[in-house]
């Protein structure tokens, strides 16, 4: 399942001034693979998503998409290459409707640049129902403010589904979740997982990592410790190399 | 009110309310609200006593619809920067500036055909001006654009003195901006016409659905790909060329400028917006809104003169509508991120 993988990183070290966040870190995603990408604060997690959604450029190493070296300069690279990152707390614009949520910045227009609002509103009708199983989103020109958090996540993970993309960051999605809203995202990663789409949980917490994941990345002080299927380890074991590297 | 039924049974009952609680959801719904029982409290008042409070004679409506479109376009501009999350002070002294210069070269020979859109691309160029400042050195916009606030006010006595210009251009421009058509004054024809553009560009067009993105939540905006720096600074240049336009306005009715005109605009015009229910932390507001904030202004003035209230005591009631509508767009914007 994982001969080719859909993205791969080798070698990658990124340096800002005299701080080295990430030290020559390599592992790759697979298709419909989902991994729990792990390790306490400042392990360089986050820096490793800013670089695969390319918002930060490696100082060494590269990354290759399906066996292609490539360069993502910008955020708009790695969506083109099919990946798309879903923040906390950054998704979505409280105070625009679902609908402009799931268009911006794609919105579908006419020659002039004109909005077509009907067949926008029409498709995010159908993009809630077919990929959000979270109750309580009745209509898609509810603002995006009065949703929960879950419910918001959803919306941002639908999106993503909606414009092809094959792997989703997640940078702690479960951090701010109720535990039902927590089930409902981690079945939806699954869901996705069935459709072939990967995704990469960026998290603390193991339990939720644990739930879902195929296969685990421990990174401790910018580099990979650990790296390992889901068969081939326990909670405990994670848990160690997380706490004690 | 019985629970399950309630909504099959009775629509035409609830409707009502339901469409008075969507009203009061829109950004401009409170203020749309309030303006329609100023309109009909005043005009009910002017047929009852049309002697006493003149309020619907031919010479009022003409003194209001002279003196909204110069704040109405001035707060169109800065609204749309509002929206973006960025404040423009400077405004009011580009209004002047770009009026001077405009004048000046009338004045030298050219046509104003020439001089006028002379004048909104410097209004543009210092709008852009204030938004490269603003982005490049991650500045407060309120702050760079105090800065413009004084230093455009200096450039016009640098330019000119501080002397009035008096501004006679052909007929021709004087009729498109300050004649009449149909009984309705041009400036106000020109104000609803871009009043309807800005409508279309901000709820209609995608660089609106960018310029909600942006001041909504910028991280959010790029994350997804939009292009954040530019469509600020595209706004910023908006106010600037409004204000410009304004100037245009108000120098083709008036037939001079007078170096000092402008001053305390900008609060003028970021106070409509306010009244009209933009959020001062952006991403939230409405064309409509805007312009409704601007004729409020001039409404609520027109009808303290009209009952013969002492001119001091004006601002004391422009003062309170501006604290009573943040107030109002406080609660409202607390229940919708809520």
């Amino acid at each position: 399942m994982v001969d080719t993988p859909i993205l791969e990183l080798h070698g990658v070290t990124k340096r800002f001034g005299p701080l080295t966040a990430l030290k020559d870190l390599s592992f790759h995603i697979g298709e419909g693979e989902v991994i729990g990408l792990l390790g306490d604060n400042g392990a360089g997690k986050s820096t490793t998503v800013n670089l695969i959604s390319g918002i930060h450029k490696p100082s060494s190493g590269h990354l290759s998409v399906d066996g292609q070296q490539t360069m993502f300069t910008c955020r708009s690279d790695s969506a083109d290459a099919g990946i798309e990152t879903i923040y906390q707390n950054t998704a979505l614009v409280d105070s625009l409707s679902i609908t402009r949520n799931i268009f911006m910045g794609r919105e579908i227009t006419n020659g002039l640049g004109f909005l077509k609002q009907g067949e926008m509103r029409e498709i995010a009708m159908e993009v809630l129902k077919s990929a959000v199983h979270i109750s309580g989103i009745d209509s898609p020109d509810k603002l995006v403010g009065e949703l929960s958090g879950g419910q918001k996540q959803a919306v941002a993970i639908a999106r993503a589904v909606h414009f092809k993309r094959r792997v989703l960051l997640l940078d702690e999605p479960t951090s701010a979740l109720s535990v039902r809203e927590t089930e409902a995202l981690l079945n939806q990663v699954l869901r996705l997982k069935a459709g072939n789409v990967s995704s990469v949980l960026v998290t603390h917490n193991i339990y939720h990592a644990y739930q879902v994941c195929d296969r685990f990345v421990i990174m401790s002080h910018g580099t990979k410790v650990f790296d390992v299927a889901k068969e081939d380890t326990s909670i405990t074991q994670l848990t160690e190399y997380v706490v004690l590297t | 009110m019985t629970t399950t039924a309630e909504g099959a049974i009775a629509p035409p009952r609830h409707t009502p309310r339901l469409l008075f609680r969507q009203l009061l959801a829109h950004p401009a719904g409170s203020i749309l609200l309030v303006f329609v029982i100023l309109q009909v409290a005043c005009i009910t008042w002017a047929l009852l006593h049309p002697d006493d409070f003149r309020y619907l004679s031919p010479q009022n409506l003409a003194i209001l619809m002279r003196a909204i479109p110069v704040l109405g376009c001035l707060a169109l501009g800065v609204g749309v920067l509002m929206i973006a999350g960025e404040f423009d002070l400077s405004v009011g002294s580009v209004y002047a500036l770009t009026a001077i210069v405009m004048a000046v070269q009338v004045d030298a020979g050219m046509s104003a055909f020439i001089a006028a859109p002379l004048a909104i691309a410097i209004g543009l160029g210092i709008g852009v001006l204030n938004g490269l400042i603003t982005l490049k050195f991650g500045l407060p916009s309120f702050i760079v654009t105090l800065g413009g606030l004084m230093f455009w006010r200096g450039a016009v006595l640098l330019y000119n003195g501080a002397v009035q210009v008096r501004f006679d251009p052909e007929p021709a421009f004087t009729g498109l901006f300050a004649g009449t058509l149909f009984g309705l004054n041009a400036a106000f024809l020109w104000f609803l016409a871009l009043v309807f553009a800005f409508y279309l560009l901000m709820h209609r067009h995608k660089f609106g659905n960018h310029v909600f993105a942006t001041g909504g939540n910028r991280p959010a905006a790029t994350a997804i790909g939009i292009n954040t720096g530019r469509v600020k600074i595209i706004a910023f240049a908006i106010a600037g060329g409004m204000a410009a336009f304004a100037g245009i306005l108000a120098t083709a009715r008036v037939g001079s400028v007078q170096p000092g005109q402008g001053t305390g605009l900008e609060l003028q015009a970021i106070a409509a917006c306010v009244i009209g229910g933009l959020s001062l932390h952006g991403g939230r507001g409405s064309v409509i809104g805007i312009f409704l904030g601007a004729m409020m202004i001039h409404t609520i003035t027109n009808v303290l003169l009209l009952l013969r209230a002492p001119g001091f005591y004006l601002e004391m009631f422009i003062a309170m509508l501006i604290v009573g509508a943040a107030i109002l767009n406080q609660f409202i914007e607390r229940k919708g991120t809520a």
